[in-house]
């Protein structure tokens, strides 16, 4: 679904001693060049014929309530979205009209309010398959968060399809989530866990693991955008390594779905998992998108009301998917919120989101690596290579630990200083821990700069001890 | 740039940091510096649920329900309740306005601690819950009291291990017991208290407090003094009359410590009056025991759901006492050896309803 067409000023443009005024309303940075106009076509830009034209961070600043507020004596600045994002103002007000306006439980009810609150649920399962391009919205499985999702996979599709010395491919950069469970069901069924290494570029070795990719393969599980290396891996390249000898492929997209337009059409995976936290929307739901054939083959995960047919006291018989999975009353609020969350940025649009993230990002990691002593992990950007728009690294000689906590305390910006559940990862690189600020289409170029300024101030004190 | 508003009288400058500011004791009278009160209903009340112990060398006992000095917060530890050192420490930090002038001083503190020999770097002295890495080692001195060493790689961790470790050093078991982590809210550092798994501080005092302790109990095994020795966890087996001691949870309470080990020469005020149990069991140990000193208190009052009442009559409220008793019979007989002559004395009122005993037992030729 295309979003609003809109010219973003790119960074280079911007004069060095921009001033923003505020982040109260959206703030305007003032630029000596010509700029281009554009029209505000959506509720959400609320600049209309402004002549000087304004950041898509500064702009939609205003629907974030909670970033305008002040830690330990200082303006917060929020780097850490890869965590959790931050919502805007409708999604809260989604979750707030559901239940003051017609919550009830979907599904079972004949009533006014359940028939209200059933469309609205399964109309916000129809905005997940239309946000990612599924091709029928049964497709959508909601679940709790990813993990829970990959958990679903593993426990269904995994305890049922893998046999003693099948093997699963994972990379060394996984998220917990996308480890974990692998390993709880290859010791129930007898799999083995292959994992590919970094190349040279501190990316997962894609030609590795197309080496490792064999006929034992059942399954390749990997993640689209990496929550500590920023990198990318070529999905569609990969699902084709897979297909060939007959693996399924799981693709952990976190990471990107909130950031860039992931259509499952294109990528061809056999199942997705994302969070709608990492989303702007609320925690308490994610989904599971799986090929209809693939679903249908599946056994249930949990048992409960709601993926039930008919049931006897010896014997259930189940629902078809999606409702095969989805055991008991949902977070019907959470899904609602989530569906209003996906309109918010669809608004948007998702290739100016991932423009403007693309430019912010490189700014991020172009001043950070300016600053001596900081080794920062990942590939370096290049023409062919895009990072996200997060950066983790570590400063010689300072632990993550103190920096982060100096910056909060003394700074008031927030980062996330440790393993980022990516063990594995972190004993790769050898290091115990890393620090990471991750950004989101709400942080604006100053945010980068505050957190630089703060960075080298804290690094400073650190060092007089020395 | 000293901070305008600093309470004290504050000669202390910290802007041209010297350490050796910090070598000399600081003089500031305890009570100038107590604290303000800090919403006390949002502090946890951490107090109840570590061992308590009462009966140290110093300061008498304070109640844990009643609070009648209006300065002190009802549910945060008194300053005056925590070893000496980490009174010093606490009223340092406070003295110090600047935010980052305390960083200074916690990060000082962590440098110059001594360093933690690699081989102690073990799974066992390992804090949990820490971003950063973090080891704690405990041993006692020829004196019983613990000495703890500590490492961290993470500067502002280290420092806090420091302050664990200056201040809980060289001090006895029970009075390391006593330390809640309030006073870490006094330093000003904006230390969180809150007990999730990420809380490096409140996890490293659990630690240091459970080694001591393992210590104390381990102790207990081996007669021989003067030996110093690693904390395990493995539990001693041997205990008597139907208590034990509890060692896998700080959270709990131990219903039974053997021999404090601490050099008190405490006042001995029976703060309660002996109800018959407590009668009865100074009788039995006078007669016995022939001491030269002896001091029985009834503390059962201290111990929240055993339903006591502070020198309540009746054999049902009298759970809980310290003993302390000089005596010859002790003369050649092992710690293991006295306390359980001192059990076998006490038989019957272990059956019927005495819960544990605090025992210092010594010859007069300890004391």
């Amino acid at each position: 679904m295309e979003g609003v067409a809109m010219k973003l000023p790119s960074f280079k443009s911007l004069a060095p001693n921009a001033i923003s005024i505020g982040h109260r309303s959206f703030s305007r940075v003032r630029r000596s060049s010509s700029l281009s106009v554009f029209s505000a076509a959506s509720s959400s830009a609320t600049v209309a014929t402004s002549s000087e034209s304004v950041s898509l961070g500064h702009r939609v600043r205003k629907d974030f309530r909670i970033l305008h507020q002040e830690v330990n004596g200082s303006k917060l600045v929020y780097l850490d979205s890869a965590a959790t994002s931050q919502k805007p103002s409708v999604v809260l007000e989604a979750l707030q009209n559901y239940y003051e306006f017609y919550n009830s439980n979907v599904h079972r009810g004949i009533h006014y309010l359940s028939a209200k609150a059933t469309d609205e649920f399964e109309l916000a399962r129809k905005k997940v398959a239309r946000f990612i391009n599924a091709s029928d919205s049964k497709e959508i499985v909601f679940t709790r968060n990813a993990t829970e999702a990959i958990n679903l996979v593993a426990y269904s599709w995994g305890l049922l399809n893998l046999k003693p010395g099948d093997e699963v491919s994972l990379t060394v950069a996984e998220h917990h989530s996308c480890i974990v469970p692998w390993q709880l069901v290859s010791e129930k069924t007898g799999a083995v866990l292959k994992y590919v290494m970094l190349n040279e570029d501190e990316v997962p070795d894609v030609d590795k693991l197309r080496e490792m990719i064999s006929p034992k393969t059942k399954l390749v599980a990997v993640h689209h955008v990496s929550n500590v290396l920023a990198s990318c891996l070529p999905i569609e390249e990969i699902v084709v390594c897979a297909h060939n000898v007959g693996a399924k492929v799981l693709v952990d997209a976190c990471q990107s779905v909130p950031h860039m337009v992931v259509d499952v059409q294109k990528l061809n995976a056999d199942f997705l998992v994302a969070s709608s936290h990492k989303m702007c929307g609320p925690t308490g739901i994610g989904f599971l998108y799986g090929k209809s054939d693939l679903l249908q083959s599946m056994p249930p995960f949990l048992g409960g009301g709601e993926m039930i047919s008919d049931v006897f006291l010896d014997h259930s018989t189940y629902a078809e998917p999606p409702s095969r999975f989805e055991a008991g009353t949902p977070a019907i609020g959470e899904a609602i919120a989530l569906g209003a969350a996906i309109d918010y940025l669809s608004e948007i649009g998702m290739p100016k989101i991932h423009e403007y993230e693309v430019e912010l990002g490189k700014y991020l990691y172009g001043k950070l690596s300016a600053l001596p002593d900081v080794r920062i992990y990942g590939p370096r950007p290049s023409e062919s290579v895009h990072r996200g728009a997060l950066c983790s690294f570590n400063v010689e000689g300072l632990h993550p630990t103190d920096l982060a906590t100096f910056l909060d305390q003394q700074h008031g910006v927030a980062i996330r200083s440790g393993h980022h559940c990516a063990q594995p990862l972190h004993r790769y690189l050898g290091v115990n821990a890393s620090a990471r600020a991750s950004l989101y289409f709400y942080n604006t170029k100053e945010d980068v700069d505050s957190f630089v300024v703060a960075l080298a101030d804290t690094v400073s004190f650190f060092n007089s001890f020395k | 740039m000293a901070a305008a508003a600093m309470s004290c009288a504050a000669s202390l400058r910290l802007i041209s940091f010297k350490p050796t500011l910090f070598a000399s004791s600081v003089q500031y009278p305890a009570k100038a510096l107590i604290l303000r009160p800090l919403k006390p209903s949002e502090l946890p009340s951490y107090r109840r649920t570590i061992i308590t112990f009462q009966k140290i060398s110093t300061g008498t006992v304070r109640p844990p329900s009643a609070s009648s000095s209006p300065s002190s917060s009802e549910d945060v530890q008194p300053i005056e309740e925590l070893p000496p050192k980490l009174q010093e420490i606490v009223n340092l930090f406070q003295s110090v306005q600047e935010p980052r002038a305390k960083y200074r001083q916690l990060i000082f503190y962590g440098e110059h601690l001594k360093p933690l020999d690699p081989q102690f770097k073990t799974r066992e002295n390992k804090v949990e819950g820490c971003v950063s890495q973090v080891w704690v080692r405990a041993f006692f001195d020829d004196q019983r009291n613990v000495v703890y060493e500590a490492d961290s790689d993470s500067s502002i961790t280290k420092g806090l291990a420091a302050l664990l470790v200056q201040g809980l050093s060289g001090r006895p078991v029970p009075e390391i017991l006593r330390v809640t982590p309030d006073f870490a809210l006094l330093l000003g550092l904006q230390q969180s208290l809150s007990p999730s798994r990420n809380n490096g501080f409140l996890n490293m005092l659990k630690l240091m407090q459970k080694k001591a302790l393992h210590l104390e109990v381990k102790g207990e095994e081996d007669s021989s003094s003067g030996e110093s020795l690693e904390s395990s966890f493995v539990p001693t087996p041997e205990t008597n009359g139907g208590a034990s001691v509890v060692d896998n949870d700080t959270e709990s309470k131990p219903s039974f410590v053997e021999d404090l080990g601490a050099e008190d020469s405490d006042s001995g005020s029976d703060v309660v009056a002996l109800g018959g149990r407590g009668k009865r069991i100074r009788e039995k140990l006078e007669k016995e025991l022939n001491p030269v000193e002896l001091e029985v208190e009834d503390v059962s009052y201290q111990h929240a759901g055993h339903a006591a009442v502070r020198g309540s009559a009746g054999d049902d409220g009298e759970t809980h006492f310290n003993l302390r008793i000089v005596s010859d019979a002790f003369q050649g007989k092992s710690l293991v050896k006295r306390h359980r002559l001192i059990y076998d004395l006490l038989q019957e009122e272990l059956k019927n309803g005495l819960h544990a005993l605090s025992i210092v037992a010594k010859t007069p030729a300890e004391v």
